[in-house]
Order: structure tokens, then sequence, then C-alpha cells
């Protein structure tokens, strides 16, 4: 079986390209996504994204902001109780980035059909509302017909509406836990990470810890990710940050609103960047750029608990870097 | 009896959830509206998250957002958005549920996506043109709107707010009136409430379209057709809310542990 640790910087270089359709998974804006990835996109200036995403997340809110973020497909573009997404908001208002607005749910399930071969799939959400009536992509037309147009229901003769699947290039998951070989567990709800993994042609993981195989083989029904949908994974501790992964930190909730002021402007996104992307190269200067005080006060998670099943199998940095050194 | 609108807007809301009911609510207000029902007179209701989260209660202060760790340290199963929001709330399996609103029109149709300048809305113009703010977008309340038995809106009243036309439907209610859900074959049965931090408005049996059905103690007719950007019609029994009793305004606040309604 194949090892498939590789670097932050190789999977980007790797695995993405000006122009793709990239989609990441995670929990809402608060919740996890691999926004460590997104650092490393807009590091290596990857642009002209087209973008899928269940939510924005502080993730796509940088990469839009530095001007990574063509096209958006998008159930929710703020950040919950943080409030506007104001790196998006700013691109989006100024016609930089077309967003095509869809719902909560109408992502995973769009995913799903993609997940199964199927053309499209029927829904009730996102019809009978503007959602199916404009169009960003075009916009002369109102109400678009073709978005997601009305069809006959062949059974019963009654009208309902179609969703087109999505079938991204890429995605890039974040996963608590994996093994060398793609096996992965996610604490917390998976969202849409499971119909993610299976409708995307190419899959990465992120993920905050590296376990021992035998930690799958003990918790096969946990093992939403086998490895065999996989191509990288790529090990990246507090990779999350500044919002939450469930079981291992908290949110920086200073850091996290601190981020989206900062996203505001261009001046305050070259800042930001300059600050917190350019300013490391290794994820132990990663770490470093958080500060050890910080990374303490967050590990204290009342969700910690949830760990505890798996900590024998942890691997060490050192036993990682063996593994990385060896393929 | 001191208390804050913000505090009587939350009762008032946490009224509407009867016991036993399975539901689901956002963030802030929605969250504090609901917690209170359950610990005030539904302590049966079971209330999960649209991403999954089932059994969970908020640890720690009110979350900053719906898969925030604060709620997922106590939880019973976590599963997913094609789970939650697809196979119960869109499918119909939930009964109550509140949503938001930056927008909305007589007949309980939402907007949360954005704010054009007066006659460029794409119903208008016929194309969609970019809004002159870009609100977050429609988040799982579209599913609550389409597969929820009932849900209640909760929304600040201003006549900015309260429109004739919403610029943008981001969550159907019952979109031209009447039966015009049906050609959407809709499971949910739409909007039941709309709750201000004035008074209640119910929608007509027939005709859907919304109208003045009781108003807090410290508001009035006069003051919230004031504030309705459309004809507003009253019910010929219209009543005052009753204020907070002693019991609700303690489980409300042993729920705000932060306080976050108090302020005035």
């Amino acid at each position: 079986m194949a090892n498939k640790l590789i670097s932050m910087k190789e999977a980007v270089s790797k695995y993405t390209w000006d122009g793709m359709t990239f989609a990441h998974g995670g929990a809402l804006p608060v919740g996890s996504d691999c926004i460590a990835f997104f650092r490393e996109m807009v590091k290596q200036g990857v642009k002209d994204i087209n973008c899928i995403s269940n939510c924005n997340t502080q993730g796509t809110n940088l990469l839009a902001a530095a001007g990574g973020i063509a096209r958006m497909e998008v159930g929710f573009a703020g950040l919950e109780v943080y409030g506007f997404a104001n790196g998006l908001k700013r691109m989006v208002e100024t016609g930089k980035t077309i967003l095509e607005d869809y719902s909560n749910g109408a992502i995973p399930i769009r995913l799903l059909a993609g997940a199964l071969g199927l053309p499209f799939i029927p829904t009730f959400i996102s019809t009978g509302c503007d959602q199916q009536w404009c169009c960003a992509d075009n916009p002369d037309a109102y109400p678009n017909t073709e978005k997601i147009p009305q069809i006959t229901d062949p059974f019963t003769g009654k009208s309902i509406g179609a969703f087109k699947a999505l079938n991204p290039d890429l995605a890039v998951i974040h996963v608590t836990m994996a093994d060398e070989l793609g096996n992965a567990i996610v604490l917390g709800t998976e969202w849409s990470r499971f119909e993610l993994s299976r409708a995307a042609k190419k899959v990465v993981l992120q993920a905050d810890y590296i376990v021992d195989t035998d930690c799958m083989r003990q918790y096969p029904n946990l093992v939403r990710i086998p490895d065999l949908v996989v191509d990288a994974v790529v090990y990246w501790p507090m990779g999350v940050w500044p919002a939450c992964s469930t079981g291992i930190y908290d949110g920086d909730e200073e850091h996290f609103k601190n981020m989206n002021k900062m996203l505001k402007t261009d001046e305050g996104t070259q800042e930001y960047i300059e600050k917190y992307v350019n300013s490391y190269n290794t994820n132990e200067e990663f770490l470093a750029v958080i500060g050890k005080e910080k990374i303490d006060k967050l590990t204290n998670t009342a969700t910690a608990f949830l760990m505890a099943p798996y900590k024998k199998w942890i691997k060490s940095d050192a036993d990682i870097q063996k593994l990385m050194e060896g393929r | 009896m001191d208390y804050s609108k913000n505090e009587m807007m939350a009762i008032a809301t946490g009224r509407e959830f009867k016991d036993g009911e399975l539901a689901i609510f956002g963030v802030g207000l929605s969250m504090l509206a609901g917690f209170f029902a359950q610990k005030n007179h539904a302590p049966n209701m079971i209330a999960f998250t649209e991403g999954g989260v089932y059994g969970s209660t908020p640890v720690g202060g009110l979350p900053w957002g719906i898969e925030d760790n604060s709620i997922s340290a106590n939880a019973t199963s976590f599963t997913n958005g094609v789970d939650a929001l697809g196979m119960l709330v869109a499918a119909g399996k939930v009964d109550n549920a509140v949503i938001g609103a930056a927008q909305i029109d007589k007949y309980g149709n939402v907007n949360t996506t954005g704010i054009w300048t007066e006659g460029t809305q794409p119903w208008k113009v016929g194309k969609y043109t970019l809004p002159k703010v870009r609100l977050n977008g429609s988040g799982g309340a579209n599913e609550i709107a389409v597969g929820a038995k009932k849900y209640l809106i909760m929304a600040a009243h201003e006549k900015k707010r309260f429109a004739e036309k919403v610029d943008y439907i981001s969550s159907p209610g019952y979109i031209n009136g009447g039966n015009d859900r049906e050609q959407y074959g809709f499971p949910g049965g739409g909007p039941s409430a709309i709750i201000t931090n004035l008074g209640i408005l119910r929608p007509d049996p027939v005709t859907k379209e919304f109208y003045l059905d009781s108003y807090f103690i410290y508001s009035s007719v006069e003051e919230i057709i004031e504030n309705t950007g459309w004809d507003l019609k009253i019910s010929p029994d219209v009543k005052v809310i009753p204020e907070p009793t002693e019991q609700e305004l303690e489980n409300l606040r042993a729920v705000d542990v932060t306080g976050s309604l108090r302020k005035k």
C-alpha cells in the first residue's frame, strides 16, 4: 500500500492549478476547514479558482480577499456570529468574484449526485425563490429557467426542481486524523465531507494528527473516508486555526475577528498575508506564529475528551518525518 | 417587572414552541429562544443543528457558530448535512424552527442575500445586477422554509425591512400568496408567525398575507403600522401580548448566561 504523506507545499503545487474547480471540506464557517491549505494557495499565488463551497470559511474569505477566487458556488457567504466575511463581500460587491447562490443543503446534495455518477438530482431546496430565478452566470435572463430547472416527475406528473451534479477537480478535506495510506476519521459533524470525497476527481486530506492504521482497524465504522478515494495526505497541526477542530482545539475568537477586520481592505489583506501567510515555511514556524501561549489556551477545549480513545495510535513528529523521508 | 425588549421577543418566540416538538434553530437570539422554551415549558422538545449535531446543549456560553466546539462537547451523535438538512429538515420531518431576516414581505418571503438600490432589484429590471450591499445568503434557512412543518421568522420591525416585496427571495414564504407554494410541491407548511421587537404577525389562512395579531405592551398598533412597508391589516381582535412571568424571565436568564439579551 502506498504511503501518501506529502508536504503542504508539494500538495498545493502538485494538485492545484489556475482556473481549476476547487472544493473544500469542513463544517460551517466557525467549524473546521482546510484553512492552512488556503494559506498555502495564497502563498503560491493560485488564482482564477472556481470554488465549490458548502459555506464560506476563513479560508475562502482569505483566498477571495487575495484575489484568488473568480467564481464561487456557495450556500452561506458569511461568518455566522462573527458577521459578514469582509474579504469575500468586498470582492463580490466590486464584481471581482462571481457568486452563485445556493443554500446549505444544496451543495451537499449536488455533491451526492456527483458522487453517485448522476447528472442531476431532484430538489425542493432552492426552488420557488431567487436562488432559482437569479443566475450570476447568466444575469440577463430573469427569471432564469436553466440554473435549477423545473422538471416533471415521471411518476406523478408533478413539477419539481433539478440540481446539476457537482464533480470538482479537487477536494481538500480537513480530517481530525488520518493514517499514511489516507484512511481518515472526522470528529464532529462531517458536513459534506463524505459526499465530497466521492464526488471529487482528486482528494487531498489535511490532518491534525497522523495515526497508525491499527486505529482504523479498531474503529472501521468511523472511517468514512477510506484510503482508496484519497490521493495525498498532508500533516498540518493547528491547520484549521483560527476556526475550531473538534476534539483538539477551540476557535480563536481574537484572531478570527482580527483576520476578518484585516481582510476588509486591500492594504489590510496584504498585511495579513505578510504576517500570517508568508511569515512561515514549516509547520513548526506556523505554530510559532500562532504562539505557544495561544495554542495552550485553544487546546484546553471542552471537547478534548473526544480524542481520548485514539491517543495511543498518534504518531510522533519524528515518526512522521521518517515516513515522509521514506517515500 | 424589569426586562428588556430583546428578552420579551425571545420569550414570545419561545412560547411558540410546544413540548415534544422536533426543532432546529440557528445561532444567537433564535437559539436562546429555543433553549428557553426547552427549559421553561417544553422539556421534551428535541433540537439539533443543520450539520447534524444531536443531543447537545451549549457548554461555556453561546456558540459563535452552530458547529462550534461549544455545541459539540456533549453531543450524542454527529452526522452530516445531507442527513440533518436534507433527510430531516428538507424532507419535512421538523415540527418548528426559527429563521432570521434582513428583509421580509407581506407573504413571509425572506431576504438574507442582498440589498439593491431602489429600482434595480432583479424582479423589477428583469436581470440580476450586483446588489448595493451583499449579505450572507440563505444558509440552512431555505431548507427550513421549504421543509419545516411550520417555522417562525424573527426580525427587527423597521419600514425598510418590512417591504411590500423583498429585493431577493432567499427563503420562500408563501411566494405570491394563496396556494402559491403548491406549484413547487414543498413538504413544509410555511411560516406561522413573524415575531418582531414590536409584536407578532400571523398569516391569513386563505390569502397568506401577514396581518397584525398582537403587540407588546410598550408598542402600539400605530407604531407597528408606521414601521411596516405594506398596508398592514389589523386583526379585529388584536391583543396585547402578556408580559414575561417571573418564571419565564428566570428560565430565560438561566439560558442567557452572558446576559446578551439583557442590554436595553
